[in-house]
C-alpha cells in the first residue's frame, strides 16, 4: 500500500514535471492576447481557438491582416512562417533518406566485412562525433561560403547529415551484431555477394533500427538551430526554429503568437517520438552504448 | 588472407566511402582549415589582409577577460546542469523501472522533453520566466512562497541557473533512459540476496544498484558534460549573454566574437580551446570513473 501510495505521488511528479511546461505553452496558444496577459493567468484557455495560428499562417497576406484586427502585433517575419516550414521538412526528409542510404551502407562494411582499414573508418566515424558543433561552425562556415553554397538547402542538408550518421552508424552496427553469422554464411553459400547479402539478410532483418535511423535523423535536422542559423540568410534556406527564434527575439511580437509558433514547431518531433516510441529508445540506447 | 583488391577489400570500399566524403568535406577538412584560421588574423570586414599571426590569437583569447568570465560562467553552467541532470535521471530511472500501471504511458511521456526543439524549449521558459505574464510569478504569489512578481531572467543571481533549469529540463530524458537500460542489466539474484542479507530499500541502492550503475553513470557524465559545454541556443533565445555577462558562456563568447565581432582567427582559435577541453574532460572522466570496470 505505501508502496502504491509512493508510486502514484511520485508518477504525479513526473507527469507534472515532463508535461506541464508543454502543457502551458499549448494552454497559452489557444488563448487571445488579452487573455494570456491576465493576472492572475487562465490555466486553460476561456474561449479556445486557432486565432493565432491563423493569423501567423496568413500574415502573407497583408490585406487580410488588416482587417482582422487582432489585438497583438505580429512582426513581418510571420511572412516566413509558411517557407521555412517547408524548408525544415524538405531538408528534414532529405537527411533521413540520405542518411538512411550512407550509414546502412557504411555500417554493413564495419559490422560484416572483414576489411583492411575497418578499424581505422571506425575510428574516423567515431572522432567526428565528439568534435564540439560550436567548434565546427567557424570554419565550416568559411569553408561553405567559399564554396557558394551559403544559403542553400544543400548545404544544410550535407551538413545534418555530417552530424547524424556517425550516431545512425552505431546504431545499426549495434544492431547488426546481434544478427546470426548464420545467415550470412548461408546467403553467401547460395552465390550472393555483399549487395545481396545486405539487400536479403541484413535490410529485412533490421526494420526496428533503420525506423531508428530514419527518426533520429528526421529530428536532428528539423531541431538543429546553431548551423541554420550560420549557414542561411534568407527564406530561400531558413528552416522553422530561425524564423521562430527571430519572434522570439523580436521585443514587440506579442506573446500569443510567439506560442503558436513554438507549438507548430514542437507538434511533429513530439507526435513522430511517441508513435515510434518504442524505436527511437531501443535506437538511442543502443547507439549511445556503443558510440 | 585476402589480398589488396579482393572481393571484400573492394565491396566494403564502395559501402564506406559516402559515409568517409561526407564527414571529410563536413568534418575532417574544417577542424584542419580551422587550425589554419586560427594562426591568422582574419577579420571579415577586410578580406584581403589576412597575415599569420602564429599563436598570437590564442595568447590573446587567454589574456582577454571576457574569456575568464566565459569560463568561469560555462563552469558553473555546466557543473549545474550534469550533476542536476544526473540526479534527476537516477530518481526518474527508478521510477521507471519499476512496475506499475501506467508505466509504460510515462515511458511515453519521458519522449517528450527529448523530442522538443531547443528553440521551443527557450521560448517556452522564457514564457514561463516572464517578469508579467509568466506562470512561475503567478504560482509562487498565489502558493504566497512571494511577496511580488520578479523579473527572473534579469536578476544576474539566477538567469544561469534558470536556463540551466530548461537545459535540464530537455536533457534529462535521454540520461534516464541510458540508466534504465543499465539498470534492466541488473541481475535480480543480487537483490534477492541483499534482501536475505537484510539490506533495507536505501541500503539496497547504495550497495547494488549504484556501483551496477556505474558505467550507465559514466557515460550519462561524458555524455551531458559534452553537451552543456558547447550549450549555445538558450543562451541565444533566452539572454544574448546578459543580463551584463552573467550568462557569457563560452559558445556565446564564440558566436559574438566570430558572426558580430567578424574576427575568425581568434574565434577559431576559441572553438579550439574549447575542443581541446571537452576531449580533455571526456578523456578524465573515463580515466577516473571507467578504470575498475577495464
Amino acid at each position: 500500500m505505501a508502496r502504491r501510495l509512493m508510486l502514484a505521488l511520485f508518477s504525479a511528479l513526473f507527469v507534472l514535471y515532463v508535461a506541464g511546461p508543454v502543457l502551458w505553452l499549448l494552454s497559452s496558444s489557444l488563448q487571445m492576447e488579452s487573455e494570456i496577459t491576465a493576472v492572475p493567468p487562465n490555466w486553460l484557455p476561456p474561449h479556445p481557438g486557432l486565432h493565432n495560428f491563423t493569423a501567423i499562417f496568413t500574415a502573407g497576406d497583408s490585406a487580410e491582416y488588416a482587417n482582422r484586427g487582432i489585438a497583438g502585433f505580429l512582426p513581418s517575419g510571420a511572412a516566413n512562417l509558411l517557407p521555412s516550414l517547408y524548408n525544415s521538412l524538405k531538408v528534414g526528409l532529405w537527411v533521413a533518406a540520405l542518411n538512411l542510404v550512407f550509414s546502412l551502407t557504411a555500417a554493413y562494411a564495419i559490422a560484416v566485412i572483414d576489411f583492411k582499414g575497418r578499424r581505422a573508418t571506425l575510428y574516423t566515424v567515431l572522432a567526428t562525433r565528439v568534435i564540439p558543433d560550436i567548434a565546427l561552425v567557424v570554419p565550416l562556415f568559411l569553408v561553405i561560403r567559399n564554396l557558394g553554397l551559403i544559403n542553400s538547402i544543400g548545404a544544410l542538408v550535407v551538413t545534418y547529415l555530417a552530424i547524424t550518421v556517425p550516431f545512425t552508424i552505431f546504431i545499426l552496427i549495434s544492431y547488426f551484431e546481434g544478427i546470426p553469422r548464420d545467415l550470412y554464411r548461408a546467403c553467401r553459400i547460395d552465390g550472393c555477394g555483399h549487395w545481396g547479402a545486405l539487400r536479403h539478410v541484413y535490410l529485412p532483418l533490421s526494420l526496428p533500427a533503420l525506423v531508428a535511423a530514419l527518426m533520429f535523423a528526421f529530428l536532428t535536422s528539423w531541431n538543429e538551430f546553431l548551423f541554420a542559423l550560420v549557414l542561411t540568410q534568407n527564406v530561400a534556406a531558413q528552416t522553422l526554429p530561425i524564423i521562430i527564434a527571430g519572434f522570439v527575439m523580436d521585443f514587440t511580437t506579442s506573446f500569443s503568437f510567439v506560442n503558436a509558433a513554438g507549438v507548430i514547431a514542437i507538434l511533429p518531433p513530439v507526435l513522430l517520438a511517441i508513435l515510434f516510441q518504442r524505436y527511437i529508445v531501443s535506437g538511442l540506447t543502443a547507439g549511445a552504448v556503443k558510440g | 588472407m585476402p589480398g589488396r583488391f579482393s572481393y571484400d577489400n573492394r565491396s566494403a570500399a564502395i559501402l564506406v566511402f559516402p559515409v568517409l566524403a561526407v564527414l571529410l568535406v563536413v568534418a575532417a577538412f574544417p577542424i584542419l582549415y580551422s587550425f589554419w584560421v586560427s594562426l591568422h588574423d582574419i577579420v571579415l570586414t577586410r578580406p584581403l589582409r589576412r597575415p599569420f599571426v602564429g599563436l598570437e590569437n590564442y595568447g590573446r583569447m587567454l589574456a582577454d577577460p571576457r574569456f575568464h568570465t566565459a569560463v568561469l560562467r560555462t563552469t558553473l553552467y555546466t557543473v549545474v546542469t550534469v550533476s542536476v541532470t544526473t540526479v534527476l535521471a537516477i530518481g526518474v530511472a527508478l521510477l521507471l523501472n519499476e512496475n506499475f500501471r501506467g508505466n509504460k504511458l510515462l515511458n511515453a511521456l519521458l519522449l517528450l522533453p527529448w523530442a522538443t526543439p531547443s528553440i521551443v524549449n527557450g521560448l517556452m521558459w522564457k514564457w514561463i520566466y516572464d517578469p508579467t505574464y509568466g506562470l512561475l510569478n503567478a504560482v509562487l504569489v498565489q502558493l504566497g512562497l512571494l511577496e511580488s512578481y520578479r523579473a527572473w531572467l534579469g536578476d544576474p543571481d539566477l538567469t544561469l541557473l534558470l536556463i540551466s533549469n530548461a537545459a535540464i529540463w530537455k536533457q534529462m530524458p535521454l540520461a534516464a533512459l541510458l540508466l534504465i537500460v543499465t539498470m534492466k542489466a541488473i541481475p535480480e539474484d543480487l537483490y534477492r540476496a541483499a534482501k536475505v542479507d537484510g539490506a533495507n530499500v536505501v541500503q539496497r541502492f547504495i550497495h547494488v544498484t549504484l556501483p551496477a550503475l556505474r558505467p550507465g553513470l559514466m557515460l550519462v557524465l561524458v555524455y551531458e558534460t559534452m553537451i552543456s559545454i558547447r550549450h549555445f541556443d538558450l543562451f541565444l533565445i533566452m539572454t544574448q549573454g546578459g543580463p551584463g555577462d552573467a550568462s557569457y558562456t563560452l559558445s556565446w563568447l564564440i558566436y559574438v566574437e566570430t558572426f558580430r565581432s567578424l574576427r575568425f582567427g581568434t574565434g577559431a582559435a576559441l572553438s579550439y580551446l574549447l575542443a581541446m577541453l571537452t576531449f580533455l574532460l571526456s578523456w578524465l572522466f573515463i580515466r577516473f570513473l571507467g578504470e575498475r570496470r577495464g
